[in-house]
């Protein structure tokens, strides 16, 4: 049962275009969690994250240097290779320097009928909620005049609704990973996430209430490695994690936007739907490019309450600034904590998959010395 | 020791700049000796405010590059690194912290170090680093930090109501922070004098920069990253209106008698990017082969200021900001930006600076430099580190110069 | 009780004999191809020095980057875990384990125990490196055995500044050409190699007693210029390439006195 959010993410290309041929709708691709999907949901269309590929770049690097975030480049050379060509268009939210720029880019390259910029606050205050609410308002206007509907405030709520159910499933799928040992493995509870990110809200919170009927009585169960904590930049697809695995690991808690960060933190069921919205995409999501290190190491601390982790692994992708600056502040308050801390630089493509393998297999023998 | 890796100057104004640098730095040191509120600040913090209210402003990222021409950088750029900052990072962050972290190990510090501050002021809204170097200061000096926020505006321009009162409101929290460290209140009017002379001090900018489109070209790049220097430090100041207003004179002379950068102009560069402040002696280079740096892209002024918006001087910033933008916020004003600047000053190549450690700037390069090139303009492209001279080799910069000169003498 | 460790490297092979935690004998052999074959041989010429017979080990760990290719260890483990095995056997006041590879440098921290807090590897750019050092030693045409010595005596030094490995050479290739002196320029190549190593001790933080180990730490150059750089006093046992071995070695002990 549990392959299906495999499946998913494995297909997320035909799983898209399928959605399309079926129900007429639009498909539109964002870059990172701060985009309020809701609104898309409710005007019609399907939000999909846009992932990178583990293969080399080809028609990238003669529009961007080198010295760049890898995952950014690859979605981008995904896309140039025409394997997103079935969407209608992109929403790119105002964070980090790489990813604002892609607005420009999408613009200049790839003919998309659709090109949005969400003015996310770069700092999280009760004036940048306010201003969050009226730049969504920007945004309700502008899927209304793409999808040619009216957004009426109780679509609004039904998609907030949805949404915030599969935070609380996705919540409870996370509580299955702390248990001892795990019912969820690291990489199934990524492919779980991550796959919440490619498809229908609904049909996924479907796919969950059936897992967790059906993960009580399951007889495969993950195993027993030693439970580690991940807290990473991107990760877009779960290599990283089934590498842990294989070398004896298992990661039971992160702290990362392909995991614990894309769902925690529901939106407020009162008030305006809209502020609401801001509230809960400024404020909750802890993403280093906006919230200070406080707050940031706070949320990392919560993540891996009751995991009983004995090890934590940073993962930062390369030229990756927010998570740099913020590096030796967690390996800090990790290594007061008493858990060893394993460092990577990652790429894209990891093709030191091996350097890797060894450096996490000293990892886990140290741990278990 | 290395000998003065400054550009070799033209025009005369400009050798005042290190005079009014250095009293600059000695003046904050003593304002924070007579017990004034010293603030250390990211670029864009607006200085107007601060200087209303009394707050000695210290630009961090300026201090960098002093440092960085001092051929410093590599020092307090491993003391950095020794704590943890990567190498993937900006220079100028590496390099602060190195300063405030790794004292001893770093090399002795310029102007005998920065005044002591009393509180940190960040812009988020430009660059990334800026946030997690400033965050990690203030955990790490424990002082206050504010951040200070504004709208990306991608489209540039915008009239957005919304987009104006956030910035409006954000300049008032700014102010609210000042307030409370300072203990005293703000008074717009003082403000509004400020902004009203630096307001003028943008148009001098902006003339001097269309005479700079003469040819010959009375004043090159070499001259404008340090004659920027007042313009960007001492914003508002009756002292940054008298250098400009002399510069002015100064190039309204030269052109007068037909003075150029070079006597005979072969070929006219642009460069786009930060330069390498530990080699601005490279910007000469061209000079000796008959060509000059005519015009730089980043620092450029590019339109006159807009006029008063509204008698509240935030109001009035906050409206100028988001209805008048004069830099580009995409990689379509870029190319926009640097193909009316390579028209308007009859460009002939560019050379574009990929400084790996700045992600704000470097982005766009690749994309500007194919643009340039599709278009049939010849373009060099120089990768290192603007503050980190370990990255730089002044031999391979100069045979790659000398091929991109050789392509450009060969088109005339 | 008579165990052996082997530690398989990219450049040697190096097997310890231990009886009863003594080190009874130890060999080290330069790699070839079949790193299976050249494993056996090492601990049978490591043997060959006692009055015991191969069968007379009871148990064998491998460790080193060959160490899945070896048939006949009873276990693997990790040269992290060997290495601050080793070194805390030869100095138990050891507190950071500065290993100078082949290919690689890692530091790694060491505990009251021995055991291993926090490691950090510098893999990514081959400048702190002993291929480094090789490749050096040929376009200086010097010994790589003579080349800390001759560093030590030089008069000042010439910089090799670049960050990367490749315009290092081609940086001391054009110091070379313009007449200067090949003791300066291999102190230049000894800061180097040293700022290098200096950048992941950086990760893990130095606490002493520090130790170098690896074949690198042969060269008395690079270890001079780490402690000038890190104001610490670095040890280097008498044989330091096979502190590895010596490492899995003990932990063969401890895994044979439990079964």
């Amino acid at each position: 049962m549990i392959d299906e959010f495999r499946e998913r993410l494995l297909n997320r290309h035909q799983v898209a275009a399928a959605w399309k041929e079926q129900t007429g709708g639009k498909v539109l691709g964002t870059f990172c969690c701060c985009v309020p999907e809701e609104i898309i949901h409710a005007a019609g269309m399907l939000p999909v994250r846009i992932l990178g590929e583990h293969e080399e770049t080809t028609e990238v690097d003669i529009h961007f240097p080198t010295n760049l975030c890898p995952y950014c480049k690859s979605c981008f050379d995904q896309a140039l290779k025409g394997k997103y060509d079935y969407l209608d268009g992109f929403v790119i939210p105002n964070v980090c320097n790489v990813i604002k720029s892609m607005y420009g880019f999408c613009k200049l390259l790839l003919k998309a009928p659709y090109v949005h910029f969400v003015e996310v606050p770069q700092r999280l205050s009760s004036n940048g909620v306010n201003f969050f609410a009226e730049d969504l308002v920007e945004f309700k206007n502008s899927l209304e005049d793409f999808s040619g509907k009216q957004i009426s405030n109780e679509a609004l709520r039904n998609s907030i609704g949805v949404y915030n159910e599969n935070r609380a499933l996705l919540e409870e799928v996370y509580q299955l990973r702390r248990k001892s040992p795990p019912l969820i493995s690291g990489s199934e509870a990524q492919e779980i996430v991550i796959s919440s990110m490619l498809m229908p809200k609904e049909e996924h919170n479907r796919l969950l209430t059936q897992l967790l009927d059906w993960v009580e009585s399951r007889d495969n169960l993950p195993g027993d490695g030693v439970r580690i904590f991940i807290s990473a930049s991107v990760l877009d697809d779960t290599d990283f994690l089934q590498l842990v695995e294989e070398c004896g690991g298992m990661v039971v808690a992160d702290d990362m936007p392909m995991g614990s960060r894309y769902f925690y933190g529901s939106v407020d069921s009162t008030g305006d739907a809209l502020h609401a919205l801001a509230d809960r995409y400024l404020n909750k999501i802890a993403c280093p490019r906006k919230m200070l290190p406080d707050e940031r190491l706070a949320f990392a601390d919560n993540m891996m309450k009751d995991a009983a982790v004995r090890g934590t692994i940073i993962h930062n992708m390369r030229a990756c600034d927010p998570h740099l600056y913020e590096y030796p502040l967690l390996r800090q308050k990790m290594e007061s904590k008493g858990l060893p801390v394993l460092f990577f630089r990652g790429e894209e493509t990891e093709t030191e998959r091996e350097q890797q393998r060894a450096d996490i297999e000293a990892f886990i023998e140290m741990l278990e010395d | 020791m290395v000998t003065s890796t400054s550009a070799r100057k033209s025009l005369q104004t400009t050798l005042e700049v290190p005079a009014l640098r250095r009293s600059y730095y000695a003046q904050t040191q003593e304002d924070s000796k007579k017990g004034k509120k010293v603030a250390w600040c990211s670029n864009n913090i607006p200085s107007e405010i601060l200087d209303a209210m009394d707050v000695t402003a210290v630009f961090l990222e300026n201090y960098a590059t002093v440092i960085a021409s001092k051929r410093l950088a590599s020092g307090f750029c491993a003391a950095g690194e020794k704590v943890g900052f990567s190498q993937d990072v900006c220079g100028y962050a590496r390099m602060l912290m190195g300063y405030i972290l790794a004292r001893d190990e770093a090399p002795e510090a310029p102007y005998g170090g920065l005044a002591e501050p009393d509180f940190l002021l960040v812009n988020s809204y430009s660059c990334d680093s800026r946030m997690g170097w400033f965050s990690a200061m203030s955990r790490v000096l424990n002082l206050p930090l504010h951040v200070h926020d504004a709208p990306h505006q991608p489209d540039g321009a915008s009239d957005s109501a919304a987009n104006a009162e956030y910035t409006e409101r954000e300049l008032r929290s700014l102010v609210t922070f000042l307030e409370e460290q300072t203990g005293t209140k703000f008074e717009p009017d003082k403000l509004r004098k400020r902004l009203a002379l630096s307001h003028q001090t943008s148009d001098i900018m902006f003339e001097v920069n269309e005479l700079r489109k003469a040819v010959p070209c009375p004043m090159g790049s070499a001259d404008m990253f340090t004659a920027v220097w007042p313009a960007m430090y001492l914003a508002g100041t009756k002292e940054c209106e008298d250098f400009y207003n002399k510069l002015l004179a100064e190039i309204k002379e030269r052109i007068a008698k037909g003075i150029g950068v070079v006597p005979e102009e072969k070929f006219r560069l642009m460069w786009s990017g930060i330069p390498f402040w530990y080699d601005m002696r490279l910007i000469n280079y061209v000079e000796d082969f008959g060509g000059v740096v005519a015009i730089e892209g980043f620092y450029r002024s590019r339109e006159r200021r807009p006029p008063v918006q509204d008698e509240d001087p935030i109001k009035d910033m906050a409206l100028r900001s988001t209805r008048y933008r004069t830099f580009p916020s995409s990689i379509i004003a870029s190319i926009d930006d640097v193909l009316d600047a390579v028209k308007e000053y009859k460009i002939d190549g560019v050379v574009l600076s990929f400084n790996p450690s700045c992600r704000l700037a470097y982005v766009s390069q690749t994309e500007l430099q194919k643009s340039l090139e599709d278009r049939g303009i010849p373009t060099l492209g120089l990768e290192c580190d603007m503050a980190d001279e370990r990255t730089y080799s002044e031999a391979q910069v100069k045979t790659r110069l000398d091929a991109f000169i050789e392509r450009l003498l060969a088109r005339t | 009780m008579l165990v052996a460790g082997i530690d398989v490297g990219v450049r040697n092979v190096s097997a310890v004999v231990l009886r009863d935690g003594d080190i009874l004998s130890y060999c080290i052999l330069t790699s070839g191809e079949a790193g299976a074959t050249v494993s056996r041989r090492a601990v049978e010429k490591a043997i060959e020095n006692t009055t015991f017979d191969f069968t007379d080990l009871r148990y064998i760990v491998a460790t080193g980057c060959g160490r899945n290719g070896i048939p006949f260890a009873n276990r693997q483990s990790t040269e992290v875990v060997c290495q601050a095995r080793g070194a805390f056997h030869l100095l138990p006041s050891v507190r950071t384990v500065i290993n100078l590879g082949a290919e690689s440098s890692r530091a790694i921290r060491v505990g009251e125990a021995g055991r291993v807090e926090a490691f950090a590897k510098n893999d990514k750019c081959a400048a702190g490196s002993g291929l480094f050092l090789e490749t050096m030693s040929t376009v200086l045409e010097t010994p790589v055995e003579l080349m800390g010595e001759l560093s030590l005596k030089a008069n000042g030094w010439e910089d090799v500044s670049s960050i990367c490995a490749v315009f290092a050479e081609s940086e001391v290739i054009s110091h070379i050409h313009r007449g200067v002196s090949r003791d300066r320029i291999l102190v230049g190549v000894h800061r180097a190699v040293a700022g290098r190593i200096l950048e992941t001790l950086g990760t893990v933080g130095i606490k002493s007693d520090v130790m170098a180990t690896g074949g690198v730490a042969k060269n008395a150059a690079v270890v001079k210029e780490l402690e000038d750089k890190t104001g610490f006093s670095i040890i280097v046992p008498p044989e330091p390439q096979i502190v590895g071995a010596l490492g899995a070695a003990l932990l063969a002990q401890e895994r044979a006195a439990k079964s």
